[in-house]
């Protein structure tokens, strides 16, 4: 009982601590300030959340730091951008990135029957390296002369050319299909090689039934069908995906890149990660050396630059809006709340955030994925040993936890300036919202966010009223996370052991 | 393969198990007849949980086979063999603590419906976690938190169980229900189970096989076992519970 009253001492404690601050801060700043920084605090913890989210999640789980987060964030944004502004690019590479995904995804069906096969151990050994080798070549000759810094550029060229809301840039001719199609079909065979090198023929000690082959030729069928339409809609597609209402256009774009995000951190997980488990440290150097990695594709791609994506229409419209009716109509670039001044976009940042960690409490509490991955967060030798595959449920939440971040990207990318550096700000929050928050708890980093959110602003809002140095904002969340660690090491959420 | 015997249900033929450097099981044999218990026996650190986890594949063998159900399981992944029908109740009570006790009996269904189907029998067996169904797994006493691992283990159908030290830190009072537990379940299903104390499985257990230093060193009935003194001191030693240190523990009990 003398617990249980110290614990109600302690929430009361911090009750009318949080409502001091509060209070003080509103009678210190008034209320139009105050309102507005309350707003820019939430836009802020909303993109801090949908970092941290991904990143606490994948800890908890596999005890993975990563540190290239912040970049798949940026990759998020540009992806995002990339779609929203010209599509050239994306359905330009799709077809060779769908190719590719389409063979290796054939290993499924391969796998059951290369491993019945009879080799002597040195033919085992031997067979995956030529496949890689051969691999490596066809690829090669796939991309060899491939124009990708030409499709590349569509985009650059359209954010000087057009105007904002409706960009129809010019589309630049591509090679024509009689020449093009050769490029699809090598991916194709490349991936089909790395499938074949990654079953390891005739390695008995695998397991692969041959019972459900069915089911595991569904996936890679359907990939096929969706190569072959994107190589006759390449040219096709951008124009019509320009011709579509800006606000559709937008939300094409975020689904894309979410979708992006998925099936780039299921990759990443599959052949980077995975094979690091044993060694931790490993795994930090190489999320490190990829998030350069990342950064360096960029530059390549699209020049070190910075873009503006324009906003959607439905944000765009010069002009206050009394009331949210009035937005949703005009669709006003501002709006008045309580006699402050806000940007409607921010107001679909909030929104997006506390979607998502509705989406993701629902995930955690109510699905089996959930329940799998809070006992996995504990004890995944046995989560395994029920018969569950963890390796799946790893790669699952690692995909999920990357298209969280590209969504926070494309989510922020009409809002900040694109830049290959745009996510390096947000990795180091992200990871100071997991420590805050508690490694492996999503309620900590929201909550986490959202205190490092309004740290930020009213840092910001300080600094700016009373001349002070707007490092301020920037230190004040490490002085936060200096506090939480002193008072209570393992984060507000964290579970102790 | 030979010398397959269908009597059994699981066969361990002879397995080495490295964990890091370390060479745990230097050549482990374990037989199990089908439907009934056979008990491992042997001083701690001799490698009978290791023996379980390499069945199940947490620490799979680098030699050695192991035959299940006329099916060679070793170097499958662990999810594959529990799939084939082998529930593990690991030691130390390691249930998931942040899940209610529902949780981490849903968690263990292979198929849908597995926990509609055994919640009866289960909650029969065990009435405690029926009561305590929404509470935490963190929340259960040391013998709730047992209970609940080999519910768990109950909840799909499986052909074998493996238990590990079921017995381990509870009160005497728990134990025997625990046993008498555990005597139901070989009724329906086979059961491979470790037990350091020797009384309490000479009684439930038919088959014995005693591992020693990584191997395994006797086996056979248990019957048998009870007559031969000096295997029993000569392996056993100090893991036997004495009449004397059972006298001493329902006395603390008081």
């Amino acid at each position: 009982m003398d617990r249980r009253n110290k614990r109600i001492l302690q929430t009361t404690l911090i009750i009318v601590v949080v409502l001091g601050i509060i209070v003080s801060l509103y009678l210190y700043a008034g209320q139009r300030a105050f309102v507005s920084t309350i707003f820019s605090g939430l836009t802020l913890g909303s993109l801090f959340f949908l970092v941290a989210a991904g990143l606490t999640l994948i800890f908890g789980l596999m005890d993975v730091l990563n540190f290239a987060h912040g970049s798949m964030f940026m990759l998020g944004a540009y992806i995002g951008w990339q779609f929203y502004t010209n599509p050239t690019f994306i359905f330009g590479v799709a077809p060779l990135a769908l190719a590719f995904g389409t063979g290796v995804m054939f290993i499924s069906v391969l796998k059951p029957y290369l491993i019945a096969w009879n080799l002597t151990p040195r033919m085992q050994k031997l067979l995956p390296t030529i496949a890689y080798i051969l691999a490596a070549v066809v690829i090669v000759f796939a991309v060899l002369g491939f124009d990708i810094l030409g499709l590349a550029n569509t985009a650059m060229v359209a954010m000087t050319t057009t105007t904002v809301g409706n960009p129809l840039a010019e589309i630049s001719p591509q090679e024509p299909l009689a020449e093009f199609w050769i490029r699809p079909v090598l991916m194709m065979l490349g991936g089909l090689l790395i499938a074949f090198g990654s079953s390891k023929p005739g390695d008995k000690t695998q397991y692969a039934p041959k019972e459900n082959l069915g089911k595991a030729m569904l996936l890679p069928a359907i990939l096929l069908v969706v190569t072959v339409v994107s190589i006759f809609i390449r040219e096709s597609a951008p124009v019509s995906v320009l011709l579509m209402n800006g606000n559709i256009r937008f939300l094409l774009s975020i689904l894309v890149s979410v979708a992006f995000g998925f099936v780039f951190g299921a990759v990443i997980e599959i052949i980077l990660i995975r094979p690091l488990y044993a060694r931790p440290t490993f795994i930090i150097l190489m999320t490190l050396g990829l998030s350069y990695v990342i950064r360096e594709l960029v530059q390549f791609l699209w020049d070190p630059l910075t873009y503006q994506m324009a906003r959607p229409p439905l944000f765009a419209m010069p002009g206050k809006a009394a009331s949210i009716g009035e937005w949703l109509q005009n669709g006003n670039s501002t709006i008045d709340i309580l006699g402050a001044t806000v940007p409607t976009y921010r107001l679909f940042i909030i929104a997006l955030g506390i979607v998502m960690f509705a989406l993701v409490t629902l995930l955690m509490t109510k699905t089996r994925l959930g329940m799998i991955i809070r006992a996995g967060v504990q004890d995944p030798e046995m989560v395994e040993a029920m018969g569950i595959n963890v390796k799946s449920v790893f790669t699952l939440v690692f995909a999920l936890g990357v298209a969280l971040a590209t969504l926070g990207g494309i989510g922020a990318a009409p809002f900040l300036p694109v830049q290959p550096l745009m996510g390096d700000a947000y990795q180091t929050q992200g990871l100071i919202t997991v420590v805050i928050g508690g490694m492996g708890s999503y309620v900590g980093a929201f909550v986490g966010a959202m205190i490092l959110g309004m740290a930020r602003a009213f840092g910001d809002y300080f600094a700016l009223k009373l001349s002070l140095s707007p490092a301020i904002a920037e230190a004040s969340t490490v002085i936060i996370m200096v506090i939480v660690l002193l008072t209570r090491p393992q984060g507000l959420f964290g579970s102790k052991e | 393969m030979s010398e397959v015997n269908h009597d059994d249900l699981l066969n361990v033929d002879n397995i080495h198990t490295f964990i890091g450097q370390f060479h745990i099981l230097e050549g482990v044999s374990v037989r199990v007849k089908k439907g009934s218990i056979t008990v491992m026996l042997g001083r701690n650190g001799a490698g009978k949980t290791t023996t379980l986890k390499s069945i199940i594949g947490l620490t799979p063998p680098r030699e050695g086979k192991i035959i299940f159900d006329g099916m060679e399981i070793q170097g499958k992944r662990p999810y594959n063999i529990a799939n084939l029908g082998i529930g593990y109740v690991p030691e130390h009570r390691a249930i998931f603590r942040q899940l209610s006790v529902l949780e981490n009996l849903k968690l263990a269904e292979r198929k849908k419906g597995d926990f509609e189907r055994s919640s009866e029998f289960i909650f029969k067996l065990f009435p405690d976690l029926k009561r305590l169904y929404k509470l935490p797994g963190n929340h259960l006493s040391g013998g709730q938190q047992q209970m609940l691992a080999v519910a768990r283990a109950l909840v799909p159908e499986n052909k074998l169980l493996l238990i590990d030290e079921p017995s381990e830190g509870l009160a005497p009072i728990l134990i025997q229900q625990m046993m008498e537990a555990i005597e139901t379940l070989s009724h329906t299903t086979t059961i491979l189970l470790v037990e350091q104390n020797f009384i309490m499985a000479s009684q439930l257990a038919k088959q014995y096989v005693i591992i020693d230093d990584g191997k395994s060193v006797s086996s056979g009935s248990i019957k048998d076992l009870v007559l031969q003194p000096e295997v029993i001191h000569r392996y056993l030693g100090a893991s036997i519970k004495t009449r004397k240190e059972l006298e001493m523990e329902h006395g603390s009990e008081e």
